[in-house]
């Protein structure tokens, strides 16, 4: 396995999106510009996941040989400074679940956002260079690629955020930007002081050395400045305050991709920090601030959830609520812990993305806040069918996917010891059953206001049915994903 | 056939669909269908039957693979307890659909209905008939979500409101439920019910009764003892009646036998011998007596036709839990067991019973009816029947188990001193509940008529009610078969 294969699939994302905008302009003339860009997304998403296949089918086929494959651009005595890439499991299933889950929110923003707009080229380039951005960060093996892939990613963001333009949107994008400057700043810091201290930023080189670090005061001040600096990006709740302006804000569409690929991205960076680089507590017990950092998430991002009308705005604080459950497994470092964390990001991802799809299909019909969703649960049955499935996935039932995640995150808490914060995690989680089932309540129990027939777009419930069906499939027969994570559990022994 | 017991989980499976779209034609098709489909799953289970009485650990076992990374399986098992709850179950359900032919003609969305009563019918007999743990609280809760929009959407009153008072109490249960099998899972590592009753045994206390509590809490709220009832009277008395003959006749017993199987099955013999296991089982008792007299009382003063009967079922809990908290003293655990089963059938009588004089008259007020036993006879003989076997007449059928359950009463105080007052007590209010029968009785089929003209019961309600009256009376008589079967099951193995 050599570069050019990692890199095959991320160049792939970035050519495609260059060339996108020349097709949308040609297409959008025409009159079935809706099929020529369909086809193009269609041939798009074949050729990159070819890549990726192909990258997938070389890493197992070396798999025992070398878990950890470490790639650099520079050989010799250099290495340690060079841009390092690693591939090991738990990225090549994030490239995975990336492309899969990317490719259905394109379909539904091919939908959703007109194509002959104007700027509507460039919102599709855009997520797919944030695609590309974010399979790049996953597949980065150095502290500083990983941030390069990652402010690349969170820069886009921003644009999928404003693109309807209006002082709403302007007002929270800038909000989002001055975050997320605010976070690479930190993040920048904490980078100097590591570089300063260990002579390198490589993933591997970094923890060897930190391992036998004597004097740690320098090495604590760095972890507060980046772990702040990844905690604001991936909104952790004292730094959660841009994520619902900036979801609310958006369109749908961009809600439901970010919330599915760049906030799981987040919690992979997260996960990859923590677990993989500082996990011997020798190295730093930073566990119990995440411990708490995971309740303050799961209680302010319900209790929020539960006091807020606008459902755009109600599944944004869900967002924050999954920070806490992600954060969960991540503090119980246990292979149990890793494999739920896995899990949910594939699902949490899935069903956010659901969510804010149907919620975005109800705003083009003017409902917006819980009082305009009366009676809709009769008017119309598949897109309120659609988002019964992900408030029951994400209140945790079964037989929906969300079930599982919650199960194996607890139970990794319940192994590491820390009953108490999953117990915690029990007693929120009734908390969102009780605001979901608000949200039913309203769709199906009070009377509608509105007369006549309310058609429901045919084409937009594609995709949000492809996910329906994802969810309830994986809800019922896990196996596959957990499968595919295996791998993970085995290769996390051998650093815990 | 090797596969009886999965035949008869995915039969109402498949069955919900077609239920659907022939009911989309006609409702009587898919009440028939599954009325059919509930009478074939009888005759497999009887299949079973003499395979259960004569094998030598009286088990039949199949198993299935499912999610082995987290050693979730399908694994089915039937003994005499679970086979005589899913019969009972079974019998409960088809004479429910019958009844709803007529009952609900009137009503809208009749498909919806006969599809989710037989997603519930899945859940039901799902959660009486396996043995892994991950398969049981799937069951658990498909139990939940049909019943939550039967109560809602076909409800009197404010039907969604106690929907969901419904739904939140027992979903908060059911998550103190999954608490408590991932910490199973974690300390035992295998979710089958009997091997880890095994492996629990060399695990340390302390965490043993945190796992017992957390369990039976979420059983408890979901049997309506004491002090977790608050949801029963609104969800029992607002659903509609076949609705409610279920909810009052299987699913409380399905918390009173998960009770009996996983808590005191599984959890409680690796602590039997320390005091706290004592003390839990002394407690038991206690909650037990106080529902038993709670709802008596209530039942007493209460003029609403479904409320009386909804408060009696509090009550007739609180009888199981005394006889269940005896383990594992033979004769009152098969009490408890035959007593589900007799109560199950004499309380959805007396729903039923109920559901036709509400149909027929339009009022739930029994200070308003009167004289009854004139104008609608088979009404009558079903409501005397009901009420005399839950008042605990010799020749009805809770006679026997109340009996039963007294002698194994007797034979605990033997041994221990503290349950000859619970016993006492016990006997007092069965007494009450005698008053309460007369009571409702007198109101509503004797005395002066204040009813002028009512309308003959259409022929299935009466066909309905019918078999259930001639099913209680032979329980009454002839106990043999159920008194057998739950025998059977060695006590030996479950604990003790």
């Amino acid at each position: 396995m050599n570069l050019l294969e990692v890199f095959l699939p991320i160049v792939s994302f970035i050519v495609f999106s260059l060339l996108t905008i020349p097709v949308t302009n040609i297409a959008g003339g025409k009159r079935r510009k809706s099929m020529i860009m369909l086809s193009w997304f269609i041939v798009i998403f074949t050729v990159t996941s070819i890549f990726v296949a192909n990258l997938v089918a070389e890493y197992y086929a070396q798999m025992e040989k070398e878990p950890f494959l470490n790639l650099t651009f520079s050989r010799g005595l250099n290495v340690i400074f060079s841009s390092t890439f690693m591939i090991d499991a738990v990225s090549i299933y994030m490239a995975i679940i990336f492309t899969v889950v990317s490719a259905i929110t394109l379909l539904y923003s091919l939908f959703y956002i007109d194509a002959r707009e104007p700027l509507s080229g460039r919102y599709y380039a855009l997520m797919l260079l944030i695609t590309a951005c974010v399979i790049g960060a996953c597949f980065s093996g150095d502290f500083l690629t990983l941030f390069i892939f990652w402010e690349a990613s969170a820069v886009g963001s921003g644009f999928l955020m404003l693109y309807k333009e209006s002082p709403r949107s302007i007002h929270a994008t800038l909000k989002y930007l001055i975050m997320i400057i605010i976070a690479s700043a930190f993040i920048v810091y904490g980078l100097s002081i590591i570089y300063g201290l260990a002579g390198t930023l490589n993933f591997w080189a970094v923890k060897q050395i930190l391992m036998s670090l004597k004097d740690k005061h320098l090495f604590i001040l760095s972890f507060i400045f980046m772990a702040t600096g990844y905690a604001i990006e991936s909104a952790i709740v004292p730094f959660h305050m841009w994520l619902p302006d900036a979801y609310t804000a958006a369109p749908a569409s961009s809600s439901a991709f970010l919330s599915a690929l760049v906030d799981q991205g987040s919690y992979y960076v997260l996960l990859r920090i923590l677990v993989y680089i500082l996990t011997p507590p020798t190295i730093l017990d930073w566990r119990i601030v995440l411990a708490f950092l995971s309740i303050f998430s799961m209680i302010l991002g319900n209790l929020l959830a539960l006091i807020e009308h606008n459902i755009k705005r109600l599944i944004a604080y869900v967002c924050i609520a999954d920070v806490g459950y992600n954060l969960i497994a991540i503090t119980s470092v246990t292979p149990l812990g890793v494999m739920g964390n896995l899990y949910f990001f594939l699902v949490g991802g899935l069903t956010t993305a659901l969510s804010f799809m149907t919620v975005g299909i109800l705003n083009n019909i003017g409902i917006k806040t819980l009082g305009d969703l009366s009676g809709i649960g009769r008017k119309m049955p598949l897109t309120s069918l659609a988002l019964l499935t992900g408030a029951f996935s994400f209140s945790g039932f079964p037989p929906f996917a969300g079930f599982f995640a919650k199960y194996l995150v607890f139970t990794a808490a319940i192994e590491a010891g820390l009953s108490w914060l999953a117990i915690v995690g029990v007693l929120t989680s009734i908390v969102q059953a009780a605001y979901f089932l608000r949200l039913v309540n309203y769709m199906f129990a009070k009377k509608t206001r509105r007369r006549g027939e309310l058609s429901e777009p045919k084409n937009l419930l594609i995709p949000v049915f492809m996910l329906t069906i994802m969810i309830i499939f994986l809800g019922i027969y896990p196996t596959i994903i957990l499968e595919l994570i295996k791998p993970v559990v085995q290769q996390i022994t051998l650093i815990i | 056939m090797g596969n009886i017991l999965l035949l008869v989980t995915v039969l109402p499976v498949l069955g919900a669909p077609l239920a659907y779209l022939l009911g989309k034609k006609s409702p009587r098709i898919a009440a028939f269908l599954i009325s059919l489909i509930c009478l074939a799953e009888i005759v497999l289970l009887f299949t079973i039957v003499p395979q259960v009485l004569n094998s030598v650990d009286h088990k039949y076992v199949e198993s299935y693979s499912w999610i082995p990374t987290i050693y979730a399986s399908l694994t089915f098992f039937a003994d005499g307890i679970s086979l005589s709850m899913a019969i009972i179950t079974l019998v409960l359900i088809f004479t429910a659909t019958i009844f709803s032919v007529n009952y609900m003609q009137d009503r809208r969305g009749l498909a919806e209905y006969y599809a989710l009563l037989a997603l519930l019918s899945a859940g039901l007999v799902g959660v009486f008939i396996t043995s892994n743990l991950m398969l049981f609280y799937f069951c658990w809760e498909l139990m939940l979500v049909p019943s939550y929009f039967i109560i809602g959407e076909w409800g009197y009153r404010k039907p969604y409101r106690a929907a969901f008072k419904f739904f939140i109490f027992t979903h908060a249960g059911a998550i103190f439920v999954l608490l408590g099998i991932g910490a199973i899972f974690m300390l035992t590592g295998d979710l089958d019910i009997f091997s880890a009753q095994v492996a629990l045994m060399n695990t340390p206390p302390d965490l043993v009764m945190w796992i017992l509590l957390s369990l039976t809490l979420g059983f408890a709220v979901k049997m309506a003892v004491v002090p977790f009832h608050m949801w029963l009277p609104d969800a029992h008395s607002e659903a509609p009646a076949p609705m409610s003959a279920l909810l009052s006749g299987v699913i409380i017993s399905a918390g009173a036998y998960a009770i009996l199987r996983i808590s005191l099955g599984t959890v409680l013999p690796s602590i039997l011998s320390i005091s706290f296991g004592s003390q839990f089982l002394h407690s038991l008792a206690i909650l037990g007596v106080i529902s038993a007299f709670f709802g008596s009382f209530i039942a007493l003063v209460e003029n609403d036709v479904k409320r009386i009967i909804a408060y009696s079922s509090i009550a007739h809990m609180g009888y199981v839990l005394f006889g269940l908290s005896m383990f594992p003293y033979v004769e009152a655990i098969i009490g408890a067991v035959l007593h589900l089963v007799n109560h199950a059938v004499s309380k959805g009588l007396f729903f039923l019973s109920a559901g036709s004089l509400m149909k027929q008259l339009e009022i739930r007020d029994i200070r308003e009816m009167g004289g009854l036993a004139n104008k609608m006879p088979i009404t009558a003989i079903a409501g005397s029947t009901a009420a005399l076997s839950i008042a605990g007449i010799p020749a009805f059928a809770c006679f026997i188990s109340e009996f039963i359950m007294f002698v194994g009463a007797f034979k605990a105080i033997k041994n221990d001193g503290f349950y000859i007052i619970p016993t006492i007590l016990m006997l007092i209010a069965t007494v009450l509940s005698l008053a309460y029968a007369l009571r409702y009785i007198g109101h509503v089929f004797l005395g002066k008529s204040k009813v002028e003209e009512v309308e003959k019961e259409p022929s299935l309600m009466k066909i309905a009610m019918l078999i259930l009256v001639v099913i209680v009376i032979l329980l009454g008589v002839w106990p043999t078969f159920f008194v057998e079967l739950i025998a059977s099951v060695e006590f030996a193995l479950l604990g003790g």
